[in-house]
């Protein structure tokens, strides 16, 4: 049974990225943002999530205003699904008329230093998709991606991925302690997601407001390697047109109390994400859970919530 | 530091840095590091606690190549001299 499903999620999706194939970029968007909005209506679920979490980080006062980004949140991830399959055409003309970028001149240098490797935050917000792809046109960048249940699926994904300078590493591989120290000593850029739930493998730190279990690695890279980190956003400004933006790079000293050095990167790299997502707050993933507060009251990750939260 | 006092103080922290719940005290030189229960993501945990540990420095990407216990101990006693 389970590969009669497999058969039949590879046909559609091959035949729905056939016909994105055909259409224009325009048409490809309006085709998408109608759906997404078909999708928002019907996905009950993932809309109360994003309007919940709306709510709770307090960008939003009341369910009116919060549905409202939760819809144009859902669009724009329609969007990043048409950046992802069709950013060759948006960008032409060359990627450098289409996106403005704001680094520091340290930060620059780093980038342009073929042997000084460079760990990038992000979360999901904006146009990472586009971001990885202008990051790679100066430095080989790797990022991590989850493989899909479905092997045709993951096999036909995988084949769509713009290559250049990105490639992508397993999420949960044994080696990729050594794949991400290899990446660094290259000189190449490694991307991480700080934003993801991490379950009982991270630990609590503050997001909007809210304890949220966060991956440790990207702040154990940086403490046993000292390769600087940065935190990078790309937003869309118009129609093709996007704003790439990375904070540092920053330094952080060990103290010998691993999880202070942890916790400080984490809730630094944080703190960065909240400021760009109250910038354009319709481009973040809302529907993604991101706090799962009931596993805390299960788990032995109880003893890390504050008293007011048991 | 001896051999031994090396081996001793990383058996007391591979015991902290690791998830898996094993006899630590059957550890030996031979023992595989990724048997003793360190991930992708707990290896991480351990290389900071060797060097803060140890207080030493070194790249991580040195320890490439060092898959048992006893290959630990031989490159710790290099950096401490």
């Amino acid at each position: 049974m389970r590969w009669i499903r497999y058969w039949i999620e590879y046909g559609f999706l091959k035949f729905m990225l056939g016909l994105f194939d055909l259409m224009s970029a325009a048409h490809a968007e309006a085709v998408l943002t109608r759906l997404s909005g078909l999708y928002y209506a019907l996905a009950v679920s993932r809309r109360r999530i994003a309007i919940d979490n709306i709510l709770k980080a307090g960008i939003a006062s009341d369910y009116k205003e919060a549905n409202r980004i939760a819809r144009r949140s859902f669009r724009h991830f329609a969007l990043v699904v048409l950046e992802s399959l069709k950013s060759g055409e948006i960008m032409a003309d060359g990627i450098e008329h289409h996106i403005r970028v704001s680094v520091s001149p340290e930060l620059d240098r780093i980038l342009k230093d073929t042997k000084q490797g460079l760990i990038m935050a992000s979360g999901h917000f904006g146009s990472w998709e586009i971001a990885a792809q202008l990051v790679s046109n100066v430095k080989p960048v790797a990022g991590v991606t989850k493989k899909m249940s479905n092997p045709m699926v993951n096999v036909l994904m995988e084949q769509r991925k713009p290559r250049n300078n990105f490639h992508l590493l397993p999420k949960y591989d044994r080696e990729n302690a050594s794949r991400f120290l290899n990446v660094l000593k290259n000189g190449e850029v490694l991307a991480l997601m700080i934003d993801q739930h991490a379950s009982w493998r991270g630990i609590l730190v503050d997001f909007f407001g809210r304890p949220a279990s966060t991956h440790t690695a990207i702040a154990l890279l940086h403490l046993v390697t000292k390769a600087p980190i940065c935190f990078g956003y790309c937003w869309r400004v118009s129609p093709g047109q996007y704003e790439l933006r990375a904070e540092g790079p920053l330094y952080f000293k060990p103290t010998g109390d691993k999880n202070a050095d942890i916790r400080t990167i984490l809730e630094t790299l944080n703190r960065h994400l909240e400021k760009a997502v109250r910038e354009h707050p319709e481009q973040y993933l809302w529907g993604h859970r991101r706090w799962k507060e009931e596993e805390f009251v299960r788990s032995d990750m109880r003893d890390q919530l504050p008293a007011a939260a048991k | 530091m001896t051999r031994e006092e090396i081996g001793n103080k990383l058996r007391d922290l591979m015991k902290a840095a690791s998830p898996k719940q094993i006899d630590w005290n059957s550890m030996t030189e031979q023992s595989d590091i990724a048997a003793l229960g360190f991930d992708s993501l707990s290896i991480l945990d351990l290389i900071y606690d060797v060097q803060q540990g140890f207080k030493i420095e070194f790249d991580a990407e040195e320890l490439t190549g060092v898959r048992t216990v006893g290959d630990l101990v031989t490159f710790l006693q290099g950096k401490i001299g």
